[in-house]
């Protein structure tokens, strides 16, 4: 079972190997592509042809960890598809193991930037999960160790330090006035502090945006 | 049942008004007749009744349905020890795999109701290549049914609308009847002797001698020795000489003998012949229904259908396909 949509009809790239080549050219092209996957574990053409190969492939791979490799018909399937015969071994030996326990698929596709100028095609990236390659898509830098970052956060630190004590100032302070501030010195928190930091990360955001 | 009769509850339970103005928006859809198919097809997708089992039972568990109407449906924990090739039996059980064609709820009520049916008539094992008998209500006939024997040529159709055909030679002529399986007029179906053929239809016994088709109607039925595998036939049918009916040389029949064809007609066949359509994963793929969701089905279909079979006390041959 293919953990992902697949469309309902294939494309059929009759020219895939040529003009004329036919659906027997496309399997031919896809074949390659599926050989070429297994082995480097990352290829980009087409977004179209990606797509197409990564049925194949991921078929492959799900027969390969569901019958393993005494089973006949997989074996077959392996033999045509993996025209390098190496790889043969690489599926049952080390693609096997990688994905047999995976909860979701063992390819990803990426769609990247058309070229330009170029002929305009729709460019994409398939690729085996784990494989050894830097990430396709840019990871989301930490920065919070960044200078700016830090010296923010001291100076949030230090605003709700400040607050608090003024806080605490103004309650220890008997109010001699309080029928006119009565609503806001009467109300008691139970559980202050937590109040008191909601309280200043609502101003906090307030102030940082006027700052 | 109690799932999908909440399915249904739930459904009444949508006002009048909103409902007209779905039903409305299914005709101001944008379709018009020069529309290409794949944009018909997307326009029509949202609408069709797409329910995963899964999903449905998500919903029917969460908290927001936690109401005394919904009935807590018994997990069935008897272990299905269903054969491997439980699919060559009852093929009919398996929906069409084209996918503007499923709908699972419609599956699952037209499963329940085969089950119902199967409990008041006895639908036995059957293959292509079975000699059958099939008794009908035919309120033409003299005492009100009447009875043919043949041999089993195609079996088609998925659900409810599964069919058999049987063919037969009377009076010099060719005779084939098609019979819906879960049809409301058919009384018996007996299976006179159990066995398959080497393909899958036999529509060349159309262009071979009578011979091959001809059953006398008091065939006595050949019993088959408990817990034998059903027999293969490997009778290799001699066609007539063309013309024939269909050009049986691009159909890579296994039973039948050498066409005798001149070197032109198979050099022909070779080339349009699609050799590569085996190695297509995809195709395949889209063309059956995945291993995780048949077994799903053969396994619900093999314990609803066991009692039945008890119940009858029929003989089980071994279920495993020879061929």
């Amino acid at each position: 079972m293919l953990r992902f949509r697949i469309r309902t009809r294939p494309r059929k790239m009759a020219s895939l190997e040529g003009l004329g080549s036919g659906p027997e050219g496309r399997l031919k092209r896809l074949r390659k592509h599926v050989t070429a996957l297994i082995r480097h574990e990352r290829l980009e053409t087409t977004y179209a042809q990606c797509d197409e190969t990564r049925g194949y492939a991921e078929k492959l791979i799900t027969m390969a960890v569901r019958n393993g490799d005494r089973d006949k018909h997989t074996m077959e399937m392996a033999d045509y598809w993996l025209l390098e015969k190496d790889l043969i071994h690489k599926l049952f030996k080390v693609l096997v193991p990688r994905y047999q326990s995976l909860p979701a698929t063992a390819t990803s596709i990426h769609r990247i930037s058309t070229e330009y100028p170029g002929d305009g095609r729709h460019m994409g990236v398939l690729e085996l999960k784990g494989n050894p390659w830097p990430p396709v898509r840019p990871q989301p830098r930490n920065t919070r160790l960044h200078l700016h970052n830090i010296q923010l956060e001291e100076a949030k630190k230090e605003y709700h330090q400040e607050r608090l004590r003024a806080k605490s100032a103004a309650a220890a302070v008997p109010p001699e006035g309080s029928s006119v501030d009565g609503p806001a010195g009467s109300s008691v928190d139970p559980d202050p502090i937590d109040s008191e930091s909601e309280s200043g990360e609502s101003k906090n955001s307030g102030d940082s945006s006027k700052r | 049942m109690a799932l999908l009769a909440h399915v249904a509850r739930g459904c009444s339970r949508i006002p009048k008004l909103q409902l007209e103005a779905a039903l409305s928006v299914r005709f101001q859809s944008t379709l018009s007749h020069n529309d290409t198919k794949a944009r018909r097809a997307r326009e029509l997708r949202p609408r069709r009744n797409y329910l995963l089992n899964d999903e449905v039972e998500q919903h029917r568990k969460s908290l927001l349905q936690q109401s005394p109407e919904v009935e807590e449906i018994p997990v069935q924990q008897a272990e299905a020890n269903v054969p491997r090739d439980f699919r060559h039996v009852m093929p009919e059980f398996l929906p069409d795999p084209n996918p503007l064609y499923r709908d699972r709820v419609t599956e699952k009520l037209e499963r329940m109701d085969m089950y119902r049916r199967r409990t008041c008539i006895d639908i036995p094992e059957f293959y292509v290549g079975s000699i059958m008998a099939v008794t009908m209500a035919d309120h033409h006939a003299p005492g009100k049914q009447s009875r043919f024997v043949g041999i089993c040529i195609q079996r088609s159709g998925t659900g409810l609308r599964a069919d058999f055909t049987l063919r037969n030679v009377i009076d010099g002529q060719g005779v084939e009847v098609r019979f819906d399986m879960y049809g409301a007029s058919l009384q018996k179906i007996e299976v006179l002797k159990l066995e398959q053929r080497l393909d899958d239809e036999l529509f060349y016994l159309r262009d071979a001698a009578q011979e091959y088709s001809t059953i006398p109607f008091d065939f006595e039925p050949v019993p088959l020795p408990k817990g034998a595998t059903v027999p293969v036939n490997s009778t290799k049918v001699k066609l007539n000489p063309r013309p024939w009916l269909e050009r049986w040389e691009r159909h890579e029949l296994k039973g039948v003998e050498d066409l005798n064809l001149p070197e032109k007609k198979y050099r022909r066949a070779r080339q349009v012949a699609k050799p590569w359509e085996r190695w297509d994963l995809m195709k395949r793929q889209r063309e059956s229904i995945n291993e995780d969701e048949e077994e799903s089905i053969m396994k619900e279909t093999y314990m609803e259908t066991e009692s039945t079979r008890r119940a009858r006390g029929r003989q089980k041959a071994s279920l495993k396909k020879t061929r």
